[in-house]
């Protein structure tokens, strides 16, 4: 369960002084379990919003309650996905998965055997000892996505994770990542700048203004589960989803 | 338009420019008849039977140990200074006028003081290499840590690595690739300055047997001692290099590397 109250991002401008404000007031809360959406035009604070509630980013003012724990820091129970994948070059793809179970002193044995079902999982058997140079984009996002899963975060912070890949890969993932949340009922929170992403993923979609952002909308996204892409694009209900965000985003901040 | 040499493969290159060079300076030896200017037939005998009997060695081993002393601690203590100093702004702060007013100083030129405080011997030349070799060490880990992605580090973060452990398993191997070269740098400017601190303080050493040799008017010999000294440069920084290729093949490659060397 994550609860933000109030929070809002102001910058000090690098040179010359003055503030520049990110995020305003932004409050919501998203479920255990829940999978939500954050879209935005870019520059909205989105990813800037998944930072702080992560720990890497403080917060300027108001509260957020990661299990009803304030957030002081980055914390091994909320796990991040970056779209730069931001994996270890120095280690190889098996290196990068055992990483976090290391740090958080699970067994060897035990560490070798779960990695080993993460690598299945995400379909990278037989090059578990490659190093990250030597895999494509989509690989490198299973490996960064098996790298999070290895230390069993209970949230996933997606910062546009599928952002940089091609749209075949792209599909792809996007249907292992909906495969394993089904599976595991982790609560994920999920930046996009992709509408149709968003309406496929999630449960809730957030759509942000642009900067500062605040929330402008809150949506249900009432599609069966599990979801199954060919059903879904024929779908009414769906392209109406796809069709109303997308209006939300085009509308000029100041209209 | 073809061009000179275009058709050699490129490993004879420097065979062919190094042939041409000592049959040049052959050449010139001939035309000047000079003993300042000893040919080459004479010169490289002495070389090789300075190496051959081994009567180099016990100086050749103890520049070397001076190298290794100095660069060994040189490397112990300047990549945590510049790992840290990458990572904090307020040690950077500190360091950087130091480092930036100490660079340029030929490091040899501070001897006298250094043996002034430190006596004479094997101390004070070691000190100086010390110093020399820790500049381009600090300045490469520094630059490496400050460019490591910041996601890096928050993805150690979150899988709870406290801020010392990922100094060592993350800063460090992230700003290896640029360390590295810093260490590249530091081992020809240690050469020299090992080698210029023996001619100093004469007591052993290749630049001690260097001087020796010119001041008993031996030239052939002392050509002899400046070639060993050259190969000697030249084979660490090769081996360096073997070594640095085989530490970083995980690192996506990087071009055109350039090595500046101040001393």
């Amino acid at each position: 369960m994550i609860i933000l109250e109030g929070v809002t991002k102001t910058y000090q401008r690098a040179q010359g002084g003055g503030e520049v404000q990110a995020l305003g007031r932004i409050s919501t809360s998203i479920k255990g379990g829940e999978f939500v959406a954050l879209v935005g035009p870019s520059g909205c604070g989105k990813s800037t919003l998944l930072y702080i509630v992560g720990g890497f980013v403080p917060k300027s003012s108001g509260r957020i309650l990661v299990n009803d724990a304030p957030v002081t820091g980055p914390g091994p129970d909320r796990g991040p996905v970056f779209q730069e994948f931001a994996l270890f070059p120095w280690r190889t793809v098996l290196g990068n998965i055992l990483f976090g179970l290391r740090e958080q002193k699970v067994p060897k044995p035990e560490a070798q055997s779960r990695a080993q079902r993460l690598i299945e999982m995400v379909h990278l058997k037989g090059f578990e000892h490659l190093y990250p140079k030597e895999l494509s984009g989509g690989m490198k996002q299973r490996v960064a996505i098996a790298r999070t899963l290895a230390y069993d975060p209970a949230i996933l912070l997606m910062d546009e994770p599928f952002g940089a890949l091609d749209a075949q890969t792209r599909t792809m993932l996007q249907d292992e990542l909906l495969a394993i949340w089904e599976r595991d009922t982790k609560t994920v929170l999920f930046v996009t700048h992709a509408v149709d992403e968003a309406v496929y993923l999630a449960d809730r979609v957030l759509v942000m203004t642009a900067a500062p952002g605040r929330i402008k909308a809150d949506l249900a996204i009432n599609l069966p589960r599990p979801r199954r892409r060919d059903e879904l694009l024929r779908d009414a209900n769906y392209q109406n989803y796809v069709i109303e965000i997308g209006h939300m985003l085009d509308r000029p901040a100041a209209a | 338009m073809a061009r000179f040499g275009e058709n050699l493969p490129k490993a004879l290159a420097p065979i062919a420019v190094t042939a041409g060079l000592l049959a040049l300076w052959q050449g010139a030896a001939l035309v000047a008849r000079s003993s300042y200017l000893p040919p080459m037939t004479e010169i490289l005998p002495i070389t090789v039977s300075l190496v051959g009997s081994g009567e180099i060695f016990p100086d050749l081993l103890s520049s070397l140990a001076r190298l290794a002393a100095g660069f060994g601690i040189g490397l112990v203590a300047g990549i945590p200074i510049g790992l840290i100093s990458g990572r904090n702004r307020a040690v950077e702060e500190f360091i950087m006028p130091l480092l930036g007013a100490f660079y340029p100083v030929p490091k040899a030129a501070l001897m006298p003081i250094v043996m002034l405080w430190f006596g004479a011997g094997d101390l004070s030349k070691v000190l100086i290499i010390i110093l020399t070799v820790s500049l381009p060490l600090i300045y490469h880990a520094q630059q490496g840590a400050r460019a490591v992605d910041e996601k890096l580090i928050w993805s150690a973060q979150a899988m709870g690595c406290s801020s010392l452990r990922r100094l060592l398993i993350v800063i460090l191997p992230a700003s290896l690739p640029e360390i590295l070269i810093g260490a590249r740098v530091a081992i020809v400017i240690g050469v020299i300055v090992t080698i210029t601190s023996e001619m100093i303080v004469r007591q052993s050493g290749l630049g001690n047997y260097l001087f020796t040799a010119l001041d008993m008017g031996q030239y052939a010999m002392t050509y002899a001692v400046i070639l060993i000294i050259a190969v000697l440069g030249f084979l660490l920084d090769w081996l360096f290099e073997i070594m640095r290729r085989r530490l970083t093949l995980w690192a996506p490659d990087r071009q055109g590397i350039e090595i500046a060397v101040t001393s």
